[in-house]
């Protein structure tokens, strides 16, 4: 995808959307040229009323085609499939460096960073992570209100905020970032949840753990 | 004037229901708005439905009295409940044009609004209620028709019957449409709906009085789908002709019958899942808005039919999409058993891949591998239809006619609508891609690309045999040239934002996607415009195109055999199918004889 990945789970999906464009390119040229060489060859030309030679099928082509389709889904099926899902789930287990609650509300996104004593409540802050972290977003949405998604486009991830169901995900942080830069590092609502869906976001800044400690501690004191 | 008629008796009936309502409410001291509406509503529709006719044609008969069926007639003939198949495909048709180009209309204003970053030409509301209307008017003529127009006019004349199996269950199918049109363009006046046609819970429960049109709007257009799906199922199994045995049957029909299998049982399901919304709005019950209810309980539902229904549009288009490429390469069509057994595999896998709609949704991760799996696998049946479209083309006699061009356009464009599926059924990649632009791409190349390409494909096709006149060829080259093009342009470019992180459904945008927007934008009005020349084609080739010969493309199908259009009852002389239905090429097989004038011998199938 275009613009940088700053979580090594979005430089996984990076690589499989890049390595599923590179099957789908040939078998693209491939059906394009078939049309166009049966159009340009195979034309009837004007006054030709006979019929063609009338072949129904062939075995052999059958069973090849059959063969590479069910090949190639099964690569595909392996990798990226089978190895996305063992990525995204390869830090469950862990104890995350930082964990943030995160709560859906129309249309604004409250953040509660876990045990650190800070929350953000307000639509104009931004939300500060550290680089080179492994961060546990807790999302849930308030119980009167509609189910919300959790996205942020430079992680690459996204998770919906469902009323009386708590859902997470992981990010592994790799790249300092800021909104202002790059308009990828928000957090942006993906779920149509009414009136002000497309304003519901918080700008992002990824800083490195020493200036987020210090940011953390001033906000907490 | 049957239509003034059921108007009336629509207004008397929605006041009967307001009244009983009323009573209720007053009694039991809940809020009367909203079951006002949907009472009134039903009393409405009843009504509606008795004064177009149907309690001419089959009312009277529950009273033991004797109905008036008259199906033929002039004009008039269209403008009332009507049993004739070929006068409800033409109802269908034309209906469904009308909400094709309403629905036109709507993605223009929408584009127009996303053609800059900012606020101008909607409300945050209005352009909500814009998109959730564009959605459901768009999946009402993708779902539609091809399966209510083209084919209940050609499917009953393909398998030389009479009519369909229930005629008058036909006739309701149809006649429950009109009320779904007018709720869905009073929706707006009544405070919308910001929803989506995805109509999520606790949202959806939560909207104004125009969510609520919405909701019993798709509920009708849903017993619509059932009973229609039923009806084809019926005339498939009971009303072929003598000799048409199912190795006999046309591709068209068979991908008609897969359709209709998941019509019927699938779009039960999101019946269910609207009916309980409603309830929970005019009720207070309980079902999916937390606390107590559970708001993935309905996505679950909702996407048990929704994903099934994409196969409802998209399966039809498939067996269009072949039969006139068989037609137009003079040559049988390639693999004609594998196609058949691909359409039972694709009916059987749609019903057990919906959850790849909810990789974000927050349902158990055990889940995700399952679907993925599925859902991928979906690729290989796909896979024969392609297979068979080119084996037919490869070393045909090509007659590069509309129909075929737009056939042609549907092998292209599935091609990359199928390919961008891949990445939303990986679960890596869908989710960064979910609700993004780059899904809106996806299933336009599917939809659009496939399914209302196969109805303009059908549309130039079947158009000498239903008006009994020719299209302009050299117009209809120009509409499949502009529109192929700007299609293409429109929609892959819409691919770019959704892989640099715009998400879909907004008004308002960073300003950094602000130039791909305008690309989209600016091709899409020349995609809207393309549209011009096909409706002055069909609406001058109507009035005033050359006679049709009764078999214009010289195709060896039952439809073709009979006069453009047909009598009343299909055929003068009756049909006996002696033949498959792709013999080009191969003198020993003859589809059919016609033998004894019809109705001598009693309709059988075997």
């Amino acid at each position: 995808m275009f613009g940088d990945a700053a979580t090594t789970q979005g430089e996984f999906i990076d690589e499989a959307f890049t390595l599923l464009m590179v099957m789908a390119i040939p078998i693209f040229t491939f059906v394009v040229t078939m049309i166009g060489y049966v159009v340009f060859k195979f034309r009837a030309k004007s006054g030709d009323l006979e019929d063609a030679a009338p072949i129904r099928t062939h075995t052999n082509w059958v069973g090849f085609w059959f063969a590479w389709t069910t090949i190639l889904c099964l690569v595909v099926i392996v990798h990226p499939g089978y190895t996305g899902l063992i990525e995204l789930r390869q830090t469950k287990a862990d104890e995350p460096d930082l964990t943030v609650n995160v709560t859906g509300r129309r249309w604004q996104w409250i953040y509660e960073y876990d045990g650190r004593g800070v929350s953000l409540f307000s639509k104009d802050e931004m939300l500060i992570l550290p680089n080179d972290s492994l961060i546990r977003f807790n999302v849930t949405s308030e119980d009167q209100d509609v189910v919300h998604s959790f996205w942020i486009p430079a992680f690459r991830m996204k998770i919906d905020a469902v009323p009386g169901l708590m859902t997470y995900y992981d990010v592994i942080t790799t790249e300092t970032g800021h909104f202002n830069d790059d308009v990828n590092f928000r957090v942006q609502c993906a779920e149509l949840c009414g009136r002000d869906h497309s304003l519901m976001f918080t700008r992002i800044e990824v800083v490195e753990p020493a200036e987020f400690e210090q940011w953390i501690a001033d906000k907490a004191g | 004037m049957p239509l003034v008629r059921g108007a009336i008796y629509a207004a008397i009936g929605f006041v009967i229901g307001a009244g009983i309502s009323l009573g209720i409410t007053n009694m039991t001291g809940e809020d009367a708005q909203e079951p006002l509406i949907v009472l009134g509503y039903v009393f409405a529709v009843i009504g509606w439905l008795m004064g177009v006719g149907m309690w001419k044609a089959w009312g009277r008969n529950w009273f033991g009295k004797s109905t008036d069926l008259n199906p033929s007639g002039g004009w008039e003939r269209y403008l009332r409940f009507n049993i004739d198949h070929k006068v409800i495909g033409i109802q269908y048709i034309t209906s469904l044009v009308v909400v094709f180009l309403l629905a036109g209309i709507l993605a223009m204003l929408m584009r127009a609004e996303l053609a800059d970053s900012g606020q101008n030409v909607f409300t945050k509301t209005t352009y909500n209620t814009t998109m959730s209307l564009h959605g459901i008017m768009m999946v009402a003529v993708a779902v539609a028709t091809v399966m209510g127009g083209f084919s209940n006019f050609v499917l009953p004349l393909m398998i030389g019957a009479e009519d369909v199996a229930f005629p008058r269950i036909n006739a309701l199918s149809f006649w429950v449409i009109p009320p779904v049109v007018v709720l869905l363009l009073l929706s707006p006046l009544f405070g919308g709906f910001d929803t989506g046609w995805t109509a999520y819970p606790p949202l959806s429960t939560q909207t104004p009085v125009g969510g609520l049109l919405f909701e019993l709007a798709f509920l009708t257009f849903g017993i619509s789908s059932i009973l229609g799906g039923m009806n084809f199922i019926a005339t498939i199994i009971t009303q072929r002709a003598p000799g048409m045995t199912w190795g006999r049957l046309p591709i068209f029909v068979w991908s008609v019958l897969a359709a209709s299998i998941i019509s019927l049982t699938a779009t039960q399901w999101v019946a269910y899942g609207l009916l309980m919304i409603i309830f929970e709005r005019i009720f207070n019950m309980v079902f999916f808005s937390p606390p107590g209810g559970n708001a993935l309980l309905y996505q679950h539902v909702f996407w048990f039919y929704s994903h099934p229904a994409v196969y409802i549009m998209i399966l039809p288009a498939f067996g269009a999409e072949l039969e006139i490429i068989s037609h137009f390469s003079r040559k049988p069509l390639f693999a004609y058993r594998w196609v058949v057994r691909a359409f039972a595999l694709i009916v059987a896998l749609s019903f057990v891949v919906w959850a790849h709609h909810l990789f974000t949704s927050g349902m158990g991760e055990s889940l995700h591998g399952p679907f993925m799996i599925l859902t991928e696998l979906i690729s290989i049946p796909t896979g024969i239809v392609f297979l068979s479209a080119l084996g037919t083309l490869w070393r045909s006699k090509l007659r590069l006619k509309v129909p075929l061009l737009f056939a042609l356009g549907v092998v292209f464009n599935f091609t990359i609508g199928g390919l961008t599926g891949i990445f939303l059924a990986d679960v890596a990649t869908d989710i960064a891609l979910q609700d993004t632009y780059f899904v809106v791409a996806h299933f336009h190349y599917t939809i659009m690309g496939g399914e209302i390409f196969a109805i303009f494909a059908a549309g130039y096709y079947w158009f000498p045999k239903i008006t009994g006149r020719m299209y302009n060829e050299t117009l209809g080259r120009i509409h499949f040239g502009l529109m192929f093009i700007l299609y293409n342009i429109t929609f892959l470019a819409m691919f770019i934002p959704g892989t640099v992180g715009m998400n879909r459904r907004v008004a308002e945008y960073p300003p950094e996607f602000e130039s791909m927007n305008l690309i989209v934008s600016i091709a899409a009005f020349g995609l809207g415009l393309s549209f011009l020349p096909w409706i002055y084609n069909m609406l001058n080739s109507w009035i005033r195109g050359k006679k049709a010969p009764d078999n214009p493309w010289d195709a060896t199908t039952l439809e073709w055999q009979t006069t453009s259009p047909p009598p009343l009852e299909n055929f003068d002389e009756f049909p006996v199918v002696t033949g498959d239905p792709y013999g080009y090429g191969d003198e020993t097989v003859t589809h059919a004889r016609f033998g004894k004038p019809a109705h001598s011998a009693p309709a059988e199938g075997d």
